[in-house]
């Protein structure tokens, strides 16, 4: 009966102590994965934000100032063009 | 004699009566046993209140935000997105009451308000309440190094729009609650919105999340949404618009382009404008879509569906000929041209915009019946299905009711009214041989079927009529486009003022381009020009003629005018040959 009790008890003390680890892992767990969590939704949002920069510096309105105001061109006109035909 | 010892003198016993140590001893087990029942209460029954509370101490609900989808052009280029801002919430039960003056201080400045109001706002009952709403990052990461308990930081979203003036009014806006109020924002407000999602935290005593309980709901976001619209057209429509509505000092104005081949509005532009990113000016008369949403009398630009309606009769040819004259009474009003004319042809009535010919065309070959078909066939009474709040139908009254004098001036455009998307809209049966196309406002590149008003033979004869219009002898000569042939009607109405006809003005051009092999309809209008002609054909036109060139260059499409086409060498013009039409394909990488 002594060494049942005994078995039982160092069974039971494995078991608490593996429980406290695990809770313990589980927390390291879960905080790692938040960050990963803030981490993505951060890469997510410089992603729009880049895109939203690229799209308001290659808004039509800036084109055409720039290539108006500082690269001097001039539109297209049907005069100047050669169109060209795919070989068949 | 008995010795009597000095602690023991019979003087100073007490004699206490047996019933006041009982007394002491039952209020004492009293006692004990009430504080005995609490505890058991707390531990027992009343235990789940208790627990509550505590929880109530560590836990919070936390949002899980879902983002509002984007709008894209048809390139796939981004008209409308989300970035992240931040809100400032206090929690309320957690902010200590006897916060440091300088950190409550910085905190006020920080949001902008004064100490005063944060203070209140700090005290109030609620458990949770908003300081300050999509608060800049620099900002907001200044408030996180006050390091204040109960102070919390949540994600939001703020909406951008890179076009801004250009296509305000084709996306519209939302309001603070990311909730759209105007335009495409508006109207697909059920696809477009993301259905935040909830969870259960436990915090510590700074706010940090330390375990997360569970997830009530998952977020859900929003999906994007590609429009048929193209940026780069509609700022060139928007922008051409502008100058003319400067350059003849006008109230304002509006321009339509729409791709006859699939049915798709490729711009929508009006001007005075507003900067959908600038939430102070977003109130007043600027907001309004007046292409869309203002009916006018479309004047000359319904004569070619009067004279369509004769031909298809079989009643008239392009080449009959007509007395004209100095005027024509019908009514009690007489009916006058701007220039006399003797004799022409119905194909002279449209290039020289004669109101006599076009009410004798109607009086003479028509029925109210077959003039209110044809009206109502190409879309006016009726408000077009693209999801825009607050579109018109214009008013088309039923033909039993027109007296003769209705009959005639309704010919020439007067007594029933529409907007200019109508306007557009009903061109595309001269550009798609007879049909009227289905409108969308989303991308859809394919050719679309449409329904068949007029012979093919009728858009045909049409379609030579309105070129006329653009060549010498024509009342818009203005609206040639650079290598482009192209066709259309101008258009001049008096603007009904309170009951009456005053001396302001509307000037139209609607058309359609390249005549060869009809692309794009499009249709003009300036309210109100002031300082100089009031004219279609010298203010409406040459918006025309800028939208059109471009537009069309934008497209790919292959100039079909060999008037001002010349090669740039002497073996005549280069070999022509259509270049491929390439529709830019960017899919979002999400």
């Amino acid at each position: 009966m002594n060494r049942a009790t005994l078995t039982l008890l160092a069974l039971l003390l494995i078991c608490a102590l593996s429980l406290v680890a695990a809770q313990q892992r589980a927390r390291k767990l879960f905080v790692a994965q938040e960050r990963a969590q803030i981490e993505e939704r951060k890469l997510n949002q410089d992603w729009l934000r880049l895109e939203y920069e690229q799209r308001n510096l290659s808004k039509s309105a800036r084109i055409r100032d720039v290539a108006r105001n500082q690269l001097r061109m001039v539109p297209i006109s049907p005069e100047r063009t050669l169109y060209l035909k795919e070989a068949q | 004699m008995r010795p009597v010892g000095f602690s023991t003198t019979p003087n100073l016993v007490l004699r206490l009566p047996m019933w006041r140590s009982r007394l002491m001893l039952f209020l004492l087990f009293f006692v004990f046993m009430m504080l005995l029942l609490r505890a058991f209460w707390i531990q027992g029954p009343g235990n789940a209140f208790y627990e509550a509370k505590g929880v109530r101490g560590t836990q919070r609900e936390l949002e899980l935000p879902a983002s509002r989808g984007k709008i894209l052009d048809r390139n796939g280029q981004v008209i409308a997105t989300s970035l992240e801002a931040k809100s400032v919430i206090a929690y309320n039960d957690t902010v200590p009451d006897d916060l440091a003056t300088d950190k409550v201080q910085k905190l006020a400045s920080l949001l902008q308000i004064s100490e005063s109001d944060l203070r209140r706002k700090l005290k109030e009952e609620r458990k949770q309440i908003f300081l300050k709403r999509q608060v800049d990052p620099e900002v907001a990461q200044q408030i996180k190094q006050l390091e204040i308990p109960g102070i919390g930081l949540n994600n939001e979203y703020r909406r951008f729009y890179p076009e801004g003036e250009a296509m305000a009014h084709v996306v519209g806006f939302t309001n603070v609650n990311d909730i759209g109020q105007e335009g495409i924002e508006y109207s697909r407000e059920d696809q477009l919105a993301g259905h935040a999602g909830q969870r259960r935290v436990v915090v510590d005593r700074l706010g940090r999340v330390v375990e997360e309980v569970g997830i009530d709901r998952l977020p859900q976001n929003g999906k994007d949404l590609q429009l048929s619209v193209d940026s780069k057209i509609q700022y060139i429509a928007y922008n051409a618009v502008k100058n003319a509505v400067e350059d003849h000092h006008a109230k304002a104005g509006s321009a339509v382009v729409i791709d006859t081949q699939t049915g798709e509005i490729l711009a929508l532009a009006n001007f005075p404008s507003y900067n959908p990113n600038d939430r102070r000016y977003l109130t007043g008369e600027q907001l309004r879509n007046r292409a869309l949403t203002d009916m006018f009398e479309p004047g000359s630009t319904i004569k070619p569906f009067t004279v369509s309606a004769a031909l298809e009769k079989g009643s008239i040819t392009p080449s009959t000929s007509m007395t004209i004259g100095a005027s024509y009474l019908v009514g009690k009003k007489p009916i006058t041209d701007t220039h006399p004319n003797g004799v022409l042809t119905i194909a002279q009535v449209i290039q020289k915009s004669s109101n006599i010919g076009a009410a004798k065309i109607a009086m003479n070959y028509l029925s109210p019946e077959e003039m209110w078909d044809m009206y109502s066939a190409v879309g006016f009474g009726q408000a077009p299905k693209i999801g825009f709040r607050g579109a018109v139908a214009g008013t088309l009254h039923p033909y039993e009711k027109w007296v003769a004098s209705d009959q005639a001036r309704i010919a020439f455009g007067y007594g029933l009214s529409g907007s200019l998307f109508q306007v557009a809209r009903a061109y595309t049966i001269f550009a798609r041989d007879g049909e009227l196309v289905p409108i969308t406002i989303e991308r859809s590149p394919e050719f679309k079927p449409g329904t068949r008003v007029i012979s093919a033979k009728t858009a045909l004869d049409m379609r030579q009529m309105l070129e006329t219009v653009t060549q010498p002898g024509g009342t818009a000569v203005k609206a040639q486009a650079d290598g482009y042939r192209v066709g259309g009607k101008t258009g001049t109405a008096h603007k009904l003022v309170g009951k009456g006809y005053g001396n302001k003005y509307l000037a139209y051009f609607a058309g359609i381009a390249p005549i060869s092999a009809p692309r794009i309809s499009v249709a003009v209008m300036i309210d109100e020009p002031t300082g100089g002609s009031y004219y279609g054909g010298d203010v409406a036109a040459p918006v025309f003629s800028a939208i059109v060139g471009e537009t069309l260059r934008t497209l790919n499409v292959l100039p079909d005018s060999n008037g001002k086409q010349t090669a740039l060498d002497d073996k005549g013009p280069a070999e022509i040959h259509t270049a491929s039409v390439q529709t830019q394909h960017v899919v979002s990488k999400r």
